[in-house]
């Protein structure tokens, strides 16, 4: 039974040790998986009909459904920014899913989501700061300037509870199935972990992965209006 | 030897009572529940903003026990003070 995130090699670059953990491999993987499904729609996306059919459906219908929820939720004005919430969805979603096929899901370590949620920080500072300009700034001391330190607070909490939520729960869908594994016998090892990966891994990482987004999308639209 | 024992024994107890807050995560999120599918009845058009307000308020009242969860995993998986015990009986 080991719970942690392994290190599988070490390289040696201008003198400086870099580790490339399980986490960084499987980032990769998915990574190159979700350039690949990309690709294959910019090459298809040439042959596209006015009439859809078979796999352009799936595509248009995808985009679509993501841009209305992403507009009903942040307002028209903001709607630019989807498609790299797109993206923050397509890979949290494929990482969570990732586990099914036995990799450690990259989510489960909390490097990832932090960046993830450091982005979403950043970007919604620059929103404010764009959109808003001055009144972003003194929405930091509003009632009165001694609440500074508490806004200051309030807003630097926000990455940390939006990136140990996602963590948390798919570090114990993680610890749920390498505990099943390391304490049954064999023969109950086939079939019934499906049940635990279907509830766990695929609902729990579908639930999270809208979770994210759509929390990530409302900071930001608090910021910018 | 004894004090090691002692402390790990004392850090599982600690461990269990941070995932205790779970009792209180679960009743506000079944009021949130409750309250959510009490007004789907009511106002059944209303339903898909219901549902999207509800999963955000779940959301929202599971990060208390998220943050015990995550209090418990490091006492008992990456605890500094096992640590620096096991380093000074040595």
């Amino acid at each position: 039974m080991d719970l942690s995130v392994k290190n599988l090699w070490v390289l040696q670059i201008a003198g400086v040790e870099v580790w490339i953990t399980e986490t960084i491999f499987n980032t990769w993987l998915i990574m190159l998986f979700l350039i690949g499904l990309a690709v294959i729609a910019r090459i298809k996306l040439r042959k596209f009909k006015t009439i859809p059919t078979g796999f352009q459906n799936v595509i248009e219908a995808v985009v679509e459904i993501f841009d209305h929820f992403a507009s009903s939720t942040l307002g028209e004005k903001l709607a630019y920014i989807a498609p790299w919430f797109f993206m923050v969805f397509m890979f949290i979603l494929s990482s969570s899913l990732s586990s099914v096929f036995g990799l450690r899901a990259p989510t489960a370590d909390w490097i990832t989501t932090f960046a993830l949620a450091f982005a979403t920080f950043t970007l919604m500072l620059a929103m404010g700061f764009k959109h808003r300009k001055g009144d972003y700034l003194k929405s930091f001391f509003s009632p009165h300037p001694i609440f500074f330190p508490l806004n200051l607070l309030g807003e630097l909490a926000k990455p940390v509870s939006l990136s140990f939520r996602l963590f948390g729960n798919m570090l114990s869908g993680t610890i749920i199935l390498t505990l099943y594994y390391a304490l049954t016998p064999v023969f109950v090892q086939i079939g019934i972990p499906v049940l635990l990966h279907a509830f766990f891994d695929v609902v729990f990482g579908a639930l999270q992965t809208y979770i994210f987004v759509i929390l990530s999308l409302m900071y930001i639209r608090g910021a910018a209006e | 030897m004894e004090t090691l024992a002692t402390v790990i024994g004392v850090v599982h107890i600690a461990a269990a009572i941070a995932l205790l807050n779970g009792v209180t995560t679960t009743f506000g999120q079944a009021k949130i529940a409750a309250q959510a599918i009490e007004s789907i009845a009511r106002q059944p058009e209303a339903a898909d903003s219901i549902r999207s307000a509800m999963f955000v308020g779940l959301a929202m009242a599971e990060t208390s026990g998220i943050y015990g969860l995550l209090i418990a995993i490091i006492m008992l998986f990456a605890n500094p003070l096992i640590n620096t015990l096991v380093s000074l009986l040595n």
